[in-house]
């Protein structure tokens, strides 16, 4: 099938931030069944991101506050060169900056390498004391990013939106008209917090962190399903997604592509190969043919 | 549940030497030598560590000073309260037979727990090289002592045992006997000389890697090795010699805080 134009021999893809650090880990992912690689959020310095624990685990999935940490642009793209020498699959760059002029330049940099497709991160929700509100809650900062990446990018480009926003339809149509190629949805959503009853601390260094996992699937689908209904841009859907189950309702609600995340922890790499398997089981036992028969298919009741 | 917590006070701590301590919980723990645990420090952070040793109600991992989240352990008292997650990862696969063990530094106390375990299993001949820089440096002499049917020691200043290398002592030791199986644990440098020596007599071995990391359950990324993307915290840090051989940054590179890649 294709994705923005490229080749994929599955939908499902590796989603931003999980093992995604170097090219040997995407690699793997992508021997491991996934037809897509997202890499971690590249920011033009490198970051540390914040003190462990950076995870905590909860009865319906995970909070997470990594803080954005990654090795910077440069050498992320190096990372990624050295991925697509070795390999042969579609690699998302995802890339986070402070403001248009730093997309700008990250979605510049990118030009200049093998990546197939730009993601924007404008939804991170675990840098809000440095970055302030996540753009991807600003009407205005969502155009003006995306539109000034669009004048200088020359691959499609994907606007990474958050489940924290009032309006998602609204949110979706102004992101297509400002020009983007597809969206990613959902980004975590939250801030949660476990606590460790014990010690009366929250579990997360941080405090608090994104939530993710199967508790936020149906968020997922019913945002995504929102967003299909009023843009005519593919979607490349997140969120909660560990079984073949899970990835068909999710395109039958509108996308195009599957982001698988949280569900490594809890399954490992094996989770590409299994959800792949369980969705051709699917496809066969219901007289799906391909993929794309599956995207946006939902009747409302 | 992967991130299983308990949190718990330190139930004592020991000093071994003037920047090692040991650590001891009371909680059951169920673990086998070369795993490690997540340790947390509430306001301050989380590291991992290697375990030292486990009973029926205990557990407890010597630990070394050398950063600001140690410097806080250390300043802590018994009673006070920590969390701890694991344990994860691989540990040693224990074989039967005759056993050579070589050991450097403070990465020692896991073959401390592989021998009690080897023992335990009744392996027909233990023998155990412990190195360190000088004599002070050296960990749990009289328990190897006890453990092992013969236990070399050499410290770099020769101020006890052997003026030389543990992996001086390997070459001497293997010149006069075999082995079914050698596990190696020290700092990287000793570790990749030992690994030349154990080749040379084709000896199957295990060695204990660390690298940076941050979430101990195979997700951030942090720890994996290039180029085939061994998530070290999951499938490590125990590592076989077949795995050993296809993994290009023993020895030579490893990830920092950022992920950014430098020579060790």
């Amino acid at each position: 099938m294709l994705f923005l134009g490229k080749e994929i021999s599955t939908p499902l893809t590796l989603a931003s931030g999980i093992l995604g650090i170097s090219f040997s880990s995407l690699q793997r992912v992508i021997r491991d069944g996934a037809g897509m690689v997202t890499t971690k959020s590249l920011s033009i310095e490198p970051r540390i991101g914040h003190e462990g624990p950076v995870i905590a685990e909860f009865d319906g999935g995970l909070i997470n506050s990594v803080g954005l940490t990654n090795p910077g642009i440069a050498e992320g793209l190096e990372e990624v060169e050295k991925f697509k020498r070795g390999i042969d699959g579609v690699v998302i760059v995802s890339v986070f900056g402070a403001n248009a002029e730093e997309f700008v330049q990250l979605a510049s940099a990118v030009n200049d390498s093998s990546a197939d497709i730009l993601e924007l991160n404008l939804s991170c929700p675990n840098v809000e004391d440095e970055f302030k509100r996540p753009f991807a809650l600003m009407p205005d900062k969502i155009t003006e990013i995306v539109s000034a990446v669009k004048a200088v990018s020359n691959i499609p480009v994907l606007a990474k939106l958050s489940p924290n926003a009032n309006d998602i339809s609204a949110i979706a149509a102004l992101t297509e008209a400002a020009g983007a190629d597809g969206l990613t949805m959902i980004n975590t959503l939250g801030h949660g917090m476990v606590i460790d009853a014990v010690a009366k601390r929250p579990v997360l260094r941080n405090n608090f962190g994104g939530i993710s996992g199967p508790c936020i699937k149906p968020l997922a689908i019913k945002l995504i399903h929102d967003a299909y209904k009023v843009v005519n841009i593919p979607i490349l859907g997140t969120g909660g997604v560990s079984t073949g189950l899970d990835a068909i309702e999710m395109m039958m609600a509108g996308a195009s592509a599957i982001g698988v995340g949280s569900a490594v922890y809890d399954h490992g790499l094996d989770v590409f190969k299994s959800i792949r398997e369980e969705m051709e089981v699917f496809m066969d036992t219901h007289g799906y043919t391909k993929y794309s028969d599956l995207i946006g298919i939902l009747k409302e009741n | 549940m992967k991130c299983d917590r308990q949190t718990l006070p330190i139930a004592a701590i020991r000093e071994e030497n003037s920047s090692l301590r040991t650590f001891t919980f009371h909680s059951k723990l169920k673990a086998e030598p070369g795993q490690f645990i997540m340790l947390t420090i509430f306001s301050q952070g989380e590291k991992p560590f290697s375990i030292l040793d486990v009973d029926e109600k205990s557990f407890s991992m010597t630990i070394k000073n050398m950063g600001p989240f140690t410097d806080r352990l250390f300043q802590m008292k018994v009673g006070e309260l920590v969390s701890v997650r694991g344990p994860y990862g691989q540990s040693f696969n224990r074989q039967s037979g005759s056993i050579l063990m070589v050991g450097g530094g403070f990465a020692t106390p896991p073959l401390r727990f592989l021998a009690k375990k080897l023992r335990e299993d009744g392996v027909t001949r233990l023998v155990n090289i412990n190195g360190a820089r000088s004599a002070e440096d050296l960990l749990y002499v009289d328990d190897f002592e006890i453990l092992c049917h013969q236990s070399h020691i050499a410290t770099d200043d020769g101020s006890l045992g052997h003026k030389g290398t543990s992996v001086d002592v390997m070459e001497k030791v293997l010149q006069d006997e075999s082995f079914d199986q050698i596990y190696i644990s020290g700092p990287e440098k000793m570790m990749k000389a030992a690994v030349a020596v154990a080749k040379k007599h084709q000896l199957p071995y295990e060695v204990n890697l660390e690298r940076y990391m941050k979430c101990g359950v195979g997700v951030c990324g942090s720890c994996v090795m290039d180029p085939t993307g061994f998530i070290l915290c999951m499938e490590g840090p125990i590592v076989d010699n077949r795995t050993l051989d296809s993994l290009e940054d023993f020895g030579t590179a490893h990830r920092g805080k950022t992920g950014r890649k430098t020579a060790l």
